[in-house]
């Protein structure tokens, strides 16, 4: 390539994703600073002081489904809203992630009903702004949900209704926490235990066979700390209960949409960058693995994954960033979301800059937050040169 | 994005918040927004579009209720045009973000006057045009009578308000548990309500009766709704101006009163042509009539307040729009779909609380 002038095949600076992602944060951190002082410097010019005491006022309003009262503070609820946020996030990261993997493979199916099924799953949902999704979703539960008295279930599992939807849940039961600090190290010797295994394959030629050793150790620890414990942890089922749902996961209406909606948009992105790795993945990869003889299992574990994961990854990371932002939709279906608590606060009389600039702090915070934990799991995958 | 837009107009306008000056911004060069108002021509009026019988927009894009006359009775008082308004609608997230971008020149949008608007929001409020209250609306078959019967439901509010901050003193008061179900515009709560994602709604209970009024037969219709008994608060609603500009705060708060004064005098839109040749001096001097000298010779100049109003602006407003009470009867009145009674929304000598200063 006459064009890669950089030793070791690294390509200049202007092309590296990695420069670049950094360099963009910087550009875009510095643009924010530079905005904030132009607006901070205009501020100072209309003698409109910025002032953060309305944080230690009383809130005076509440958030549903939570602990937050009347009486606590305004920053106590921007706070909750953050969580809020931070909840939604998450969950619907997790979820996306599975099911623009299942999506993404799907398009590449054998079977021709599948790969249609995902592809048009794919075209539909990433070509329609996020916010019609999250607001579609939402109608569409309005429209077909009964109401709370007349809830549909399928029993002991999922109680729906068009105010509150219940899902069944572990719980904990007194001893909850000691068994969860069990269970984890249970997991961290099985992880020990694997890897004494596999050096001992690699030194002896003994079988690994590390699933049956670790997997063994931490089922013979789960059942023993159970039965040690006494049932510490339960399941909870949701039961309709009065115009409020008992026991299991419960979650408003509008929690559930945002989730929905933001997991279908969202998991429609990831799964063509899921596909479009793993198509990435030069053929003559594959072709090698074949003359290796490799099954097709071992070929798609030890050669494809391995390297479509490697070209994911980045992308995949800006979608996970994509996903958290566009939380802050869930105003427009009455999620109580940081900005909609943000909002309400400068509805409520308290100083509108001040009150943005703490969420946008706060935002800032929470994407960093995300980006550096994806960042190290992307510096984990990176090809190791050798 | 909406709201970011409205800040950073905010913040490059060269409002000021000096007390001491008159100016207020825009292209007035220091003036007051009376002149600026003026040289344009139009009244930027920031409304409601969502509440039937205060501020609605029909298909046609025509604005209409009891907010929307009082737009119109500033435009004609300050314009001699009552037609002559610009309509911007606003949710209750964005309406003081726009008064005070300057994007408004008044805010008329049932909106509560509180210590803490008055104070933080850089807003001043005007005469009171409509004393409301809150109240909660459930549906007719759910059997609740009081909000203490209402435990465990969910709430449907607009957020934001104080009838949000409301709700959450009334129902610890009440010593129930409720979940609070928060929008920003009146439309979503009705399509969550109908589809029973909330088993109450609170609001003022003119916006109540408004939103009752229309409930679709598809629903069940009006009667498929109960308002609660109960008010748990003072809501005085009224006009708004930019805190820093007391000349255009002055004309915009004379033309409400005249309207409250024409009713008190008995001048209606039908019959204000021939109160102009009244006998009664009170009368004349409120429509800006040369006063007859006793002895019949040469008579003295209209009386002229000095509010920066055209002396007989009370003739244009009460001949193009109408008397506070001709505005009532015609929006939300017993004989209109929201059915309200005066209440205390009548004049001061009929038991009410509308009570204009004396023009003189």
């Amino acid at each position: 390539m006459a064009t890669t002038t950089a030793a070791g095949g690294r390509p200049p600076l202007w092309r590296d994703v990695r420069v670049l992602r950094v360099a963009f944060q910087v550009a875009v951190l510095a643009a924010v600073v530079a905005f904030v002082a132009y607006l901070y410097d205009n501020l100072q010019a209309n003698d409109v002081e910025l002032d953060f005491s309305f944080l230690d006022q009383q809130a005076g309003f509440r958030i549903a489904y939570t602990d937050l009262r009347p009486s606590d503070t305004v920053l106590d609820a921007m706070l909750t809203g953050l969580r809020n946020t931070i909840t939604v996030a998450l969950l619907g990261i997790a979820l996306t992630l599975v099911v623009g993997t299942v999506v993404g493979i799907a398009r590449l199916s054998g079977n021709w009903i599948v790969r249609r099924v995902a592809g048009v799953y794919v075209e539909v949902l990433r070509n329609i702004p996020p916010l019609v999704v999250i607001v579609f979703v939402n109608a569409a539960a309005l429209a077909t949900l009964p109401p709370i008295q007349e809830a549909d279930r399928i029993d002991g599992l999922l109680v729906l209704s068009v105010s509150e939807i219940g899902v069944v849940s572990l719980r904990g039961d007194g001893h909850g926490w000691p068994y969860l600090v069990t269970l984890g190290l249970a997991v961290a010797a099985a992880a020990a235990v694997g890897v004494w295994r596999t050096r001992l394959e690699e030194r002896t030629g003994t079988p690994a066979r590390r699933w049956l050793w670790s997997g063994g150790l931490v089922l013979v620890v789960a059942v023993v700390a159970y039965l040690a414990l006494d049932g510490p942890v339960v399941v909870s089922r949701p039961e309709v209960d009065g115009l409020r749902i008992r026991g299991g996961n419960r979650m408003g209406l509008p929690f559930a949409s945002v989730l929905v909606g933001l997991v279908l948009y969202t998991s429609s992105h990831v799964a063509e960058i899921v596909r479009g790795s793993i198509q990435a993945v030069p053929r003559g990869q594959t072709e090698a693995a074949d003359a290796l003889g490799l099954s097709t299992g071992q070929r798609l574990r030890h050669v494809v994954l391995p390297q479509a994961f490697r070209i994911a990854t980045p992308p995949i990371i800006n979608q996970c960033l994509n996903l958290t932002k566009n939380t802050s939709l869930g105003v427009a279906v009455a999620f109580a979301e940081l900005m909609g608590v943000t909002n309400t606060v400068i509805g409520n009389g308290d100083p509108a800059i001040p009150a943005i600039l703490v969420a946008m702090g706060m935002y800032l915070v929470l994407s960093l937050a995300i980006s550096l934990v994806a960042n190290l799991a992307n510096h984990r995958l990176r090809l190791v040169e050798r | 994005m909406l709201l970011a837009l409205g800040l950073a107009a905010a913040a490059c306008s060269d409002d000021s918040n000096d007390d001491e000056a008159a100016g207020s911004g825009g292209g007035g060069g220091g003036g007051s927004l009376l002149d600026e108002v003026r040289d344009r021509g139009v009244l930027r009026c920031g409304v409601n579009e969502t509440v039937p019988g205060f501020g609605l927009v029909d298909e046609s894009g025509e604005y209409s209720g009891f907010d929307i006359e009082f737009c119109k009775v500033v435009a004609a008082g300050i314009l001699g045009d009552a037609e002559a308004v610009e309509y911007v609608s606003l949710d209750t997230e964005t309406r003081f973000t726009a008064l005070d971008a300057g994007d408004i020149d008044v805010l008329i949008r049932n909106t509560t006057w509180t210590a803490s608007r008055d104070g933080a929001e850089n807003a001043r409020f005007l005469e009171t045009t409509f004393y409301d209250g809150q109240g909660m609306m459930v549906r007719a078959d759910s059997g609740y009578t009081s909000i203490a019967d209402m435990d465990g439901t969910t709430i449907c509010v607009l957020s934001g308000t104080t009838t949000e901050l409301n709700l959450a003193t009334a129902a610890a008061q009440a010593g129930i548990d409720y979940e609070p179900l928060t929008f920003t515009e009146a439309d979503q709560i009705q399509e969550a309500f109908t589809a029973g994602q909330c088993q109450g709604w609170t609001s003022d209970k003119s916006q109540l009766a408004g939103v009752r009024s229309t409930f679709p037969e598809s629903a069940g219709g009006p009667e498929a709704l109960t308002i609660l008994d109960e008010t748990f608060s003072k809501e005085p609603l009224g006009p708004v101006v930019r805190d820093g500009d007391d000349e255009w705060a002055d004309a915009v708060n004379w033309t409400i009163i005249a309207t409250i004064q024409a009713e008190e005098f008995g001048i209606t839109s039908e019959n204000v042509e021939e109160m102009r040749s009244s006998d009664n001096l009170d009368v004349l001097r409120f429509l800006g009539q040369p006063i007859p000298s006793e002895d019949g010779e040469g008579d003295a100049a209209p009386f002229d307040p000095g509010l920066g109003l055209e002396p007989d602006f009370a003739v244009d407003v009460i001949s193009q729009v109408g008397n506070y009470g001709e505005i009532y009867e015609r929006t939300v009145g017993p004989d209109t779909p929201l059915g309200l009674e005066r209440g205390p929304n009548a004049l001061w000598t009929e038991g009410g609380l509308l009570y204009a200063a004396p023009y003189r």
